[in-house]
């Protein structure tokens, strides 16, 4: 199979060779090195790449992905954000889309556009980063089927190894996967990536934040044992006596020879709770365990179980250990339309956090990430929506460890195209109800689902932001519904179509209604309530809190919300006049038409130290409601 | 000669001294304020003290057109003309203010036990008001002052209304008892009551320079400074100065800079190098808001109306400056 450029354009052609998206455990080769948490059936590939840079598609090199091609070639650093490499222009605009007023477009398949192809193929915007490095096979690989998986990539990247072609992703912030098993060499493999700035996906992800490209979160190599977890499906319930559970397993296997595996679970305090024996085939399932007492899971007491699957050979060779931690706890919607966890009241005091650091923008560190969790323990943040897109896989695994509760949000806004000037005025507004735009939407549903669905800490999936409503937007909701009763779903944006009220949401959410507002609203509710954002957190701001305070600690209906928002966007860069560390807006890169200090929401600094209104937020979020 | 327990009283011909032995203040009618508060051989102001009414656009200010509505507050907190004076020493009430030749009739041995004289400034607003402040000074140096605005229908709200101090020099920090943190009406529950001592004269560092550093439900605050202006003093040791609330409490913010000069950075860069220390009290203070930055407005509660009277007081005792014992 050869790689087509027109896939750019085709909003239906977004997976090409990809792995199906599975749970996000990880694999082990043995009991040490699930305890040290180091995977020798890992390899990362972060580090120094060659680099090649083309300002349109048209100016890229002949070849390049051949493994004679000579370059020349620059270096790069995997993970980073190409233009913070300055190959390309810092551009941060909020709804409109980044082509505004420079080039005129319209979605594929809308009214002014009614061809299936959009022109991201040959745009004289499409930024390319060509990245190539050379790897030999790490000793904990060989002999193994060895897939490659690319964490993150704005916006569409395409995989050779070797000359072959490998395959083709969308869907920036979730992993992709691509086997390498049929073009792998010991030593010497060449590894090339290419990234294209826009694809048809750039209609999907129109967030309001600093529009960048290119391999932003770790690329690395994972091997499979001859007998090897491909998906684990968790299902921890909770009975209606709110003391006792049951657990079931449901797992998918790839195996090249016979084998079996054991399933044990312990508590915190490492008793063994269960110990079962299952044959290996291509889906295991473990029926329904029930457990007496079962130990709830909640922000307070975030309370853990350990499961841990190993798969072995038939003659009793260990091949694999796959750890995961999981939780239980029951979410519903009560006949009074209260949100109850563990039967209780669900009280939601969150924010929305976009992934930033100052220095790499959305390339963040595991340090940063604990840092966040430390400043939310800090200051009663129980809750986090994380906007607008599938954040790195590791912060879900902070979530249930601290009791975060999650808005888990699908990578999807395309608020340029139902929102002119604050006016609605969907006119070409996609995904809308346009079948061509319906797959690559239920792939992304699909997509953050099957990655996170393991993890208590998720109670809402959240089909996307601000992309108005219509038929592709209610297929995402049936999808969850289907796959999913754990979990409520949620989504703002039907508001503006409330003839898809009933099909799409199963909470009111709002975005900055005022207190009025949410008072009227609440005096008939029919739909648990809660804002998706509030308290917009722009400069000195956050005046005001205990409005909502109050009516959250008079109507149980209001769940809550989550705070516009967690830390602000804003690049740290040397001043050349003088010669000062500087926070740096939208605009300041001569990027037009931009949104300015927009960017800058936060309840803490670009610099993750927390602005003045923390106090505010803290106070309030530590009050009973 | 011992002005210990009466204030020596200097006309000049174009000034009003009031001194006693640790106290020098000097009152310019030609400037229209409080030119001198110099105490113990200290210096602490810069310019006259005025009324203020403009705070550094907020972004939500900006977002729901604030700025735009009160804009005629930023031209009266930028010029604000002294309209008339009136003194009354003792029991003396002086139809105009003794400047030369009337000044002939007193000699270096004047005194009084008080002495108050009170400046009122006209607003370039259309219509215009007045605010009178009020300087009452008594034996001991104590000196209370009492800004008055006075409501004029057709006014918009105002940004804040207060009295802004200018300091020669940057402070050392300051001391404060009131609430943690940087509070507004609409944002101070979760402030801390308590004694607080911020180093320096921090200023917070919103991508866009704007108001900031506000502390509500304040009962006093210590300015501590180690420089001044005087060539001659050799002193380094810190010095300090307190301010009161007269009755209750106030608000006051101290940073380096005038809401003029944090409106005019777009960045935290573009504000001048840091060099003097503005003292800004209140007696009204808008909320900052935070429904949106689009439009939302502050919630009425938390709006001052520039329709009705406002009033700042507060109390400067030189006998203080060393610790601050309030209770």
């Amino acid at each position: 199979m050869e790689a087509e450029l027109k896939w750019l354009d085709d909003p239906t052609v977004f997976r090409v060779n990809q792995i199906p998206a599975h749970s996000d455990h990880q694999a082990f080769a043995s009991e040490a090195e699930a305890a040290g948490a180091a995977s020798s059936l890992v390899q990362s590939l972060d580090g120094k790449w060659q680099f090649i840079f083309a300002a349109t598609p048209n100016e890229r090199p002949a070849n390049f992905w051949v493994p004679a091609f000579e370059g020349p070639f620059d270096e790069i650093t995997v993970p980073s954000e190409i233009e913070l490499s300055d190959y390309a222009q810092i551009h941060y605009i909020n709804t409109w889309y980044p082509w505004e007023g420079q080039i005129y477009r319209r979605p594929a398949g809308t009214g002014d556009n009614p061809q299936a192809l959009d022109d991201f193929s040959t745009a004289a915007d499409n930024s390319v980063g060509i990245y190539r490095r050379t790897f030999d096979l790490a000793a904990g690989l060989q002999g193994k089927d060895v897939r490659i998986r690319f964490e993150g990539a704005e916006r569409a990247l395409y995989v050779w190894l070797n000359g072959h072609f490998v395959g083709y992703a969308e869907d920036s912030f979730t992993p992709s996967e691509f086997d390498l098993t049929p073009y792998l060499q010991p030593t010497g493999n060449v590894l090339v990536v290419e990234v294209f700035k826009h694809s048809s996906a750039s209609w999907l992800e129109d967030q309001d934040m600093f529009r960048f490209s290119g391999l932003f979160r770790s690329v690395s190599l994972l091997a499979q044992p001859a007998i090897h977890v491909e998906d684990l499906h968790i299902l921890p319930t909770v009975n209606d006596d709110f003391t006792s559970g049951q657990l079931a397993l449901k797992l998918k296997l790839t195996a090249k020879e016979a084998g079996y595996l054991t399933v044990d679970v312990q508590d915190a305090s490492q008793t063994s709770l269960l110990h079962q024996r299952l044959t290996s085939a291509a889906t295991v399932e473990l029926a329904p365990v029930t457990f007496e007492q079962v130990h709830l899971w909640d922000t307070d007491d975030p309370y853990l179980y350990h499961l841990v699957i190993k798969v072995y050979s038939a003659a009793g060779a260990l091949l694999e250990v796959v750890p995961y931690d999981f939780g239980f706890r029951r979410i519903e919607i009560n006949a009074n339309h209260v949100i109850m966890l563990n039967n209780h009241r669900l009280i939601i005091n969150g924010v929305n956090r976009h992934e930033w650091n100052a220095k790499t923008g959305r390339t963040i560190t595991l340090a940063d990430m604990h840092q966040d969790i430390a400043t939310f323990k800090e200051n009663n943040i129980n809750a986090v929506r994380t906007c607008h897109y599938p954040d790195r896989l590791e912060w879900y695994q902070l979530c249930d460890q601290n009791g975060i509760y999650m808005m888990a949000e699908n990578n999807l806004e395309t608020h340029g195209t139902w929102q002119k000037s604050g006016a609605v005025e969907p006119s070409y507004n996609v995904p809308g109800s346009v079948d061509l735009w319906l797959p690559a939407v239920l792939d992304r549903a699909r997509t953050n689902f099957e990655t996170f669905k393991n993890h208590p800490a998720i109670l809402f999936w959240s089909l996307g932001n601000e992309s108005y409503a219509g038929e592709d937007i209610a297929a995402m909701d049936q999808y969850y519904h289907d796959h999913d009763s754990s979990r409520l779903t949620h989504y703002e944006g039907v508001i503006r179509n409330p003839a898809y009220r009933d099909r799409i949401s199963d909470v009111e959410s709002w975005m900055y209604l005022p207190p009025a507002g949410v008072e009227e609203y609440l005096q008939t509710a029919d739909k648990p309530f809660l804002e998706c954002e509030y308290m917009h957190s722009m400069g000195n701001s956050v005046g005001g809190m205990g409005s909502y305070i109050r009516l959250m600690q008079k109507y149980p209906q209001y769940a809550g919300g989550f705070i516009w928002d967690f830390i602000d966007q804003a690049l740290l860069v040397t001043d050349p006049v003088t010669g000062q560390e500087v926070m740096r807006y939208g605009g300041d890169f001569d990027d037009r038409h931009a949104d300015y200090e927009f960017s800058g929401d936060g309840i803490m600094f670009a610099d993750r130290t927390p602005k003045p209104a923390m106090q505010e937020v803290k106070y309030y979020y530590g009050l009973p409601k | 000669m011992d002005y210990q327990n009466k204030l020596h009283v200097i006309y000049g011909d174009g000034t009003l001294g009031l001194q006693g032995p640790d106290f020098a203040y000097l009152f310019s009618y030609e400037r229209g304020g409080l030119e001198s508060l110099k105490i113990k051989g200290k210096e602490w102001l810069y310019r006259e003290p005025k009324p203020t009414f403009w705070r550094a656009t907020t972004d939500n200010d900006r977002g729901n057109g604030f700025n735009v509505k009160a804009a005629q507050w930023l031209a009266a907190d930028y010029a604000l003309p002294c309209q008339a004076i009136s003194l009354k020493v003792d029991e003396r009430k002086f139809k105009q203010v003794p400047v030369a030749p009337a000044t002939n009739e007193f000699t270096n041995h004047e005194e009084a036990e008080k002495v108050k004289i009170t400046f009122t400034y006209q607003t370039l607003t259309v219509p215009a008001t007045t605010v009178k402040v009020t300087y009452k000074v008594k034996a001991d140096g104590t000196l209370k002052v009492t800004a008055k605005y006075h409501g004029q229908a057709g006014l918009p709200e105002l940004p804040v209304f207060g009295m802004r101090l200018i300091m020669p020099t940057m402070a050392a920090g300051y001391e404060y008892e009131g609430l943690s943190g940087e509070t507004y009406p609409d944002r101070m529950a979760g402030g801390r009551p308590g004694t607080y001592e911020i180093q320096g004269l921090p200023v917070t560092k919103y991508l866009v320079p704007q108001e900031n550093g506000m502390h509500m439900a304040t009962k006093w605050v210590k300015i501590t400074r180690q420089t001044t202006l005087n060539n001659a003093d050799h002193d380094d040791q810190p010095f300090s100065l307190t301010f009161k609330a007269a009755n209750g409490d106030f608000a006051f913010s101290a940073l380096p800079y005038t809401s003029e000069e944090l409106e005019n950075a777009t960045h935290q860069e573009e504000l001048p190098p840091a060099r003097r220390t503005v003292l800004v009290i209140a007696g009204a203070v808008r909320g900052v808001g935070g429904i949106d930055s689009w439009g939302a407005d502050v919630e009425p509660a938390y709006h001052i109306d520039g329709t009705v009277d406002h009033k700042v007081s507060f109390v400067i005792d030189p006998g203080l400056q060393g610790n601050v014992q309030t209770h």
